[in-house]
């Protein structure tokens, strides 16, 4: 089985244990829709900034390891992890998230103000990516950066941008004036 | 001459704290009626975010208030 495989469902498998982590932990809690909707709400304006240093976190087993030099399993395993993380997070973006609960809950988690927040964190997103482009570029006319390692920047840009602001939006909204 | 006119920034102000208070209804409870999170009802109350005519409307109907009558636009 190539490491690449490996690294895969070690993120699938890390991302279902939290998952049933998760589940465990609110097993006991009778709560109603609104009150679900506004422990969830919380607890993701909390999670947001965290996921996004994970995720850059994430980044440096990649760019520690020298271009020249083959990539020890570790590594590969690591860098699958990241790729996964990374689809998972930008799928959160796009949707409303929280896939493991019902439907009542979801929509609620989602109303108004939250996909108003949603949508100015995936702008400053893209900004900060197509930023992130435009800098690989400039520094492309004096070294030479591989496609692996654009990806790498413009992504990291743009997911941990969305997912910092996105994170600010959420906690200043459930600050009492 | 209007805001709109001049260029000068608009805002939306509310009475919802107010007229909330006055019927003895929590965030959480007025959040329910509109089908809203308490968090956003907290951020049309703080100003922080400006509703879509379709949340201004359940929210004047939840305070049994005219939208008119609930929210206004401050030069």
């Amino acid at each position: 089985m190539s490491s690449y495989l490996i690294g895969l469902l070690v993120g699938i498998g890390a991302g279902l244990l939290v998952l049933a982590v998760t589940k465990f932990r609110t097993r006991n809690r009778p709560m109603s829709v609104a009150e679900q909707a506004e422990f969830l709400s919380k607890r993701r304006a909390r999670m947001l900034p965290a996921l996004a240093a994970i995720f850059l976190a994430q980044q440096a087993s990649y760019f520690s390891t020298p271009v020249t030099a083959a990539p020890r399993p570790v590594d590969t395993v690591k860098i699958s992890a990241w790729l996964v993380l990374s689809i998972v997070l930008l799928a959160a973006l796009a949707t409303k998230g929280f896939w493991a609960h019902s439907r009542e809950v979801r929509n609620l988690i989602d109303d108004e103000n939250t996909r108003a927040n949603r949508n100015h964190a995936m702008q400053s997103g893209f900004l900060f990516a197509m930023g992130a482009g435009v800098c690989v570029y400039v520094v492309t006319m004096f070294t030479p950066v591989t496609a692996r390692e654009a990806v790498h920047v413009m992504m990291s840009a743009g997911i941990a941008t969305a997912l910092i602001q996105w994170g600010f939006l959420e906690r200043r909204a459930h600050r009492d004036a | 001459m209007s805001g709109a006119h001049t260029g000068m920034p608009e805002r939306l102000a509310n009475r919802l704290k107010d007229r909330r208070t006055e019927l003895g209804l929590t965030q959480a409870e007025l959040a329910e009626r509109v089908g809203v999170t308490r968090k956003t009802v907290n951020t049309v109350e703080n100003n922080v975010f400006t509703p879509s005519a379709t949340l201004a409307i359940k929210l004047a109907r939840a305070l049994d208030m005219t939208v008119e009558q609930l929210f206004w636009i401050e030069p």
